[in-house]
């Protein structure tokens, strides 16, 4: 019961914390996986069909950069209509979240 | 498992979508395999990291199908995008499968049965002038067109019913898709 949950919450706010983290600057897909595991428990592999998904919806799009070690690195960067939706879907978020924990602490 | 055993079961299971996608999509797992390389990671670790690659090339073909079925609305991307998110196992396909059958069944019957009308109509209007005789000619030309007009009607709105159910069986196999599950499922990360 409770992974269920977990595994729902967490789906849902994946596709958010990948807009946070390239709101904040631009990133590779290794950066992007290794700073959401940190975060939260999960595993690695992914976050490639996650970040296609994202750049064939038009939220983040891609461009190379030289590596001083190795092949050029693909940077992921948000789109104008990646920074909208990152925009309301972090207020939708904070409102949710809130009204949550207003429950959960008047519950006790 | 090597990183050779896991890019050839990859690229085994993404056969089918254009070669670009396939190399495009390698070229991430290579990189990702090098990164964690240049991280002191062994092969295997990386590899475990990443999960059951047959399984990650099952989604990302899932999402350049269901992508096909949103830009070009035909038969054959109809049944990819449909085949797609059944192989996902989104879907519970033996609950499913009867009620998707004779969807699929009533929906082709109307398809037939509008061909067949047409078929008709078209041979009333063009024998017309030959079973008839006088005022009867005209009418049974006019029925003709009319059988013909039903038909058609029939087809489109059979057409539309069926883009429909594509979207909504494509909509509810994103909604419950388990695309991230395996990214939920811990399977030792990165550090």
């Amino acid at each position: 019961m409770t992974e269920a949950v977990q595994v729902q919450l967490k789906k849902g706010v994946l596709e958010l914390c990948v807009l946070a983290l390239l709101a904040r600057g631009d990133a590779y897909a290794y950066e992007i996986a290794s700073r959401l595991t940190k975060g939260i428990e999960m595993g690695e592999g992914t976050i490639y069909p996650l970040m296609r998904r994202m750049q064939s919806d038009g939220l983040v799009d891609t461009y190379l950069v030289e590596s001083s070690s190795g092949p050029p690195r693909k940077y992921y960067k948000l789109t104008a209509t990646g920074q909208s939706s990152f925009a309301a879907q972090k207020a939708e978020w904070t409102a949710f979240s809130q009204a949550v924990n207003d429950i959960l602490g008047g519950a006790q | 498992m090597s990183r050779q055993v896991f890019m050839s079961r990859l690229r085994e299971g993404l056969r089918g979508l254009p070669q670009k996608a396939i190399d495009d999509i390698a070229a991430d797992y290579e990189a990702h395999f090098a990164e964690g390389e240049a991280a002191g990671r062994s092969e295997a670790d990386v590899a475990a990291a990443l999960g059951d690659p047959g399984r990650l090339a099952r989604e990302l073909r899932a999402e350049a199908d269901l992508k096909r079925w949103e830009e070009q609305r035909n038969p054959s991307a109809a049944a990819n995008a449909v085949f797609a998110v059944l192989g996902l196992g989104a879907l519970d396909v033996l609950i499913l499968l009867p009620i998707l059958l004779s969807v699929a069944g009533t929906l082709f019957g109307f398809a037939i049965a509008a061909v067949a009308c047409f078929g008709v109509g078209g041979f009333l209007f063009a024998a017309g002038p030959f079973i008839g005789q006088g005022h009867e000619i005209a009418a049974v030309m006019l029925a003709g067109l009319g059988v013909m007009a039903g038909a058609t009607s029939i087809g489109a709105v059979t057409t539309l019913v069926t883009i429909a159910f594509v979207n909504g069986l494509v909509w509810y196999g994103r909604l419950h898709m388990r695309l991230l599950k395996p990214a939920l499922e811990p399977q030792g990360g990165l550090s």
